[in-house]
């Protein structure tokens, strides 16, 4: 090799490391250890083409130090701060969620003070329910948002505190307590919607917000701009979207992974799309998945998924995949698909629009039990399972995006790609 | 005089039973015969969406900016299962009336599946079920013995 060569190569490392994601990150993790977030070479790895890294690159870490909680789990680092001020915190073991939309963090992992919303009467709070029946309870708080290299954006965050008010636990039922329990130290939804709720809770109490005023709690409406929201469409220059870059993984899975989300949709040199098809949602962020003759039209992507889910073809009496995937018969694995073998399968994609042409998706279901019992491997692209008939969803989750480029494009908003909401890959 | 004491006594029960009949919500649904989906509808401030008449069974919807709530409702009149979507979920102790303890029961005994988005309770009598995602969050309850002949279990959604 060259000297100059041997220069350019070491120089690139040093700029690389030197701007890799928030170098202290302090917080009250899930998992014991302080991690740093990636190491140089992971980062030369990625797609980053320019010698300085740019500054709409956010790393993403699955199943790495920070994050090892369950299978599957990609987190991010982000910097919070006091509005306005450059008092900040860059907080690790973030989850890295598509379906989900606006900043949440545990009390126990912030320590900068952010500023309470209030309300006619109070103050902002919210009881969010999560699909799996885990509720996060908190107040809302405008916090300066950093991603990647990006500048502060200030947006209302939920700060998830149980204890927040004596009336929260008569409010939000079981909600959850602490990192430990919830597995990460907090979720940055990136998904294709601006706000967690929208313009139903402007005009409707639904039980979503409430205005908390000493031990009193209320029912309230809460305008747009007050609601927990996607930091990412107050960018000034990457606000349209984003793109969830992972590598691929072997049929028996990784021990971690290393990959970034990119800011924006066609905004700088590292996010123009080429060679991607586009997916129109519906009006909550839906598309349609044909399966084994079935049409699934309430189908998503979602990394906060740890697997496929969909319901099993075990028992179906018709199509090409019958008598395939039987659930796992350990007790503490029921709903997982446990095949004799690691068994392909393929599905269509639809866009939620009338007459949409559909692609086919090629997948592999493995065998849950034994991919996950012999090795040290927690990052897998072929684990599925059935939790039970699910309607007409089929949930692409993390699997989906391993070894693929796949763009979130934000309502609202348009690229190339088309109009928000949509997703391409 | 025993005739106007037994007819005083009469009325006076008569009003306890409507004094509580009011007093206290009727806690439906599941189990509980059709003319409850009324008393959900008012505690969800929900308004009646219709009625559809299937084969086995008919499905009652209530409709509010919270979410949608089909009751599926047995020939002999009685609520087998209940499935819901929207925004947050229907208060689960209004739905499942006298099932509401052995719910909690079967709740607290259901382990924690980190990452995996949805939720399975199963105890003796009652199945609750939980997926989706933010914006539209699903479920559906139902009790497996009430379910009538011939109907398909995920026709309850």
């Amino acid at each position: 090799m060259k000297s100059g060569n041997i220069l350019l190569s070491l120089f690139f490392m040093l700029a690389v490391a030197g701007c890799g994601g928030g170098g202290s990150s302090s917080s009250t993790s899930a998992n014991t250890t302080t991690a740093s977030t990636t190491s140089p070479t992971s980062s030369i790895s990625t797609t980053t083409t320019s010698v300085q890294a740019a500054i709409n690159v956010l790393p993403i870490t699955v199943n790495g130090a920070v994050c090892n909680a369950y299978q599957n789990e990609p987190c991010v680092d982000v910097t919070v701060c006091t509005p306005g001020t450059s008092n900040c915190q860059t907080i690790s073991g973030i989850l890295l969620d598509t379906s989900s939309f606006g900043l949440r963090i545990f009390k126990q992992a912030l320590n900068v003070p952010l500023k309470q919303v209030s309300t006619a009467s109070g103050s902002l709070a919210e009881c969010v329910t999560f699909a799996d029946n885990t509720t996060k309870w908190g107040p809302v708080q405008t916090a300066g948002v950093i991603l990647g290299n990006e500048p502060a954006v200030q947006v209302p965050v939920q700060v998830i505190d149980y204890s927040f008010s004596s009336e929260g636990a008569a409010v939000c039922y079981n909600a959850e307590k602490s990192p430990s329990d919830a597995g990460f130290n907090g979720i940055l939804g990136i998904g294709a919607f601006i706000q967690d709720c929208g313009s139903t809770c402007a005009s409707s109490a639904v039980g979503e917000y409430y205005s908390c005023n000493g031990a009193t709690c209320l029912g309230t409406t809460v305008s747009t701009n007050n609601q927990v929201q996607n930091p990412v469409p107050f960018l000034p220059a990457d606000n349209n979207g984003v793109i969830i870059q992972l590598p691929a993984v072997p049929a028996a899975g990784s021990v971690s992974l290393s990959g970034s989300v990119i800011l924006g949709i066609g905004t700088q040199a590292n996010n123009s799309p080429s060679g991607v098809t586009a997916y129109p949602l519906n009006s909550v962020g839906e598309f349609n998945t044909e399966f084994n003759n079935v049409l699934y039209s309430g189908s998503f992507i979602d990394t906060g998924s740890n697997g496929l889910f969909f319901p099993s073809p075990y028992n179906a009496s018709s199509g090409p995949y019958a008598g395939l995937l039987q659930n796992c018969t350990g007790t503490s694995n029921p709903y997982w698909f446990c095949p004799t073998s690691t068994t392909s399968l393929s599905a269509v994609i639809f866009g939620a629009a009338t007459n949409a042409i559909g692609t086919t998706l090629p997948f592999q279901i493995g065998n849950f039990e034994s991919l996950t019992a012999s090795s040290s491997n927690r990052v897998f692209n072929d684990i599925g399972g059935s939790p039970n008939a699910g309607g007409n969803v089929f949930d692409w989750g993390l699997p989906f995006f391993l070894g693929r480029s796949v763009y979130i494009g934000i309502y609202g908003k348009s690229s190339s790609l088309g109009n928000g909401p949509y997703f391409a890959y | 005089m025993i005739k106007i004491k037994l007819f005083g006594l009469f009325h006076v029960l008569a009003f306890f039973v409507i004094f509580l009949a009011y007093a206290v919500p009727v806690m439906a649904t599941l189990g509980e015969p059709a003319s409850s989906i009324e008393s959900d509808r008012k505690a969800f401030s929900a308004v009646n969406r219709g009625t559809t008449p299937f084969k086995s069974y008919t499905v009652h919807e209530i409709y509010s900016p919270a979410n949608t709530v089909r009751e599926f409702v047995s020939p002999s009149g009685i609520v087998f299962g209940v499935a819901w979507n929207g925004l947050v979920p229907p208060d689960i102790a209004q739905l499942l009336g006298s099932y509401i303890t052995e719910y909690k029961n079967a709740l607290q005994h259901t382990p924690r599946q980190k990452g995996s988005r949805h939720q399975r309770v199963k105890s003796s009598a009652l199945i609750v079920e939980r997926w989706g995602h933010m914006r539209n969050l699903q479920g559906r309850a139902y009790v497996p013995a009430l379910i009538p002949s011939g109907v398909n279990i995920d026709e309850i959604r």
